[in-house]
């Protein structure tokens, strides 16, 4: 019997195929730091472990992928917190989340993908968009991509 | 161990010790070898993980004090 081959990256499988990368895709629904932060901290380090790794933007989560938005608010339930993580995010011992997005998407395969339908509540167009957007999809992309996604999440 | 480049990430919270290191292999040569200094307590666990997703090698971890001494060789 031939002896168990190790499952390395880009190892063949069985019958020629190689191994596909790991994928995670996150639904971010919310422009709050408290959602944004661990939504990019979890796609941007899925990116530089080699992972494939996609966020899509809908709802809230739409307004910070506008063009010069600047995110600079917690989720209401904890306004008593967002002093000091502000305090935290300026002193520089976190990355921003602009700079994960940015590190993911030069080192590994993180894509942003902003959602149809919310840019049309919003009155959103695509010269309002941040040059860090992929593209704009609707659900059904995101399901033909999430079925196939090792983790899927819903940030919100 | 003698490290080629060396990445002080001391006081940075995670994601950060590891997306300095990833730059820094990213900018390496193979072969070379980079000591990651983090005092993040998640660094060791995250690094060491990071490495058997990756092509890259963690070589050793060491203790001083209260900073890691996190060695890592890249790979092509």
């Amino acid at each position: 019997m031939a002896e168990p081959q190790p499952r390395g990256e880009d190892e063949p499988r069985r019958g020629g195929e190689p191994k596909p990368p790991n994928r995670i895709s996150i639904i971010v629904a919310s422009d709050k730091l408290d959602k944004l932060f661990p939504a990019v901290t979890l796609a941007s380090t899925a990116a530089v472990m080699g992972w494939e790794a996609e966020l899509f933007f809908t709802m809230w989560g739409l307004s910070a992928l506008r063009r010069g938005y600047e995110a600079s608010e917690v989720s209401s339930d904890y306004k008593i917190h967002e002093a000091s993580l502000l305090r935290t995010l300026a002193s520089g011992s976190m990355p921003g989340w602009r700079e994960m997005l940015a590190e993911g998407r030069k080192m590994g395969r993180l894509r942003v993908y902003a959602c149809s339908t919310t840019m049309g509540m919003l009155g959103i167009g695509a010269e309002d968009l941040s040059e860090m957007v992929d593209d704009v999809v609707g659900a059904a992309y995101f399901l033909d991509r999430a079925k196939d996604s090792d983790i899927n999440l819903f940030i919100s | 161990m003698k490290a080629d480049v060396t990445v002080d990430a001391r006081y940075k919270s995670c994601p950060g010790p590891l997306l300095e290191l990833a730059k820094a292999v990213w900018n390496s040569k193979p072969g070379q070898v980079i000591l990651l200094l983090a005092t993040d307590p998640g660094a060791p666990r995250d690094i060491e993980t990071w490495a058997s997703h990756t092509r890259h090698r963690l070589l050793a971890v060491e203790k001083d004090g209260d900073v890691f001494k996190i060695y890592v060789e890249a790979s092509g």
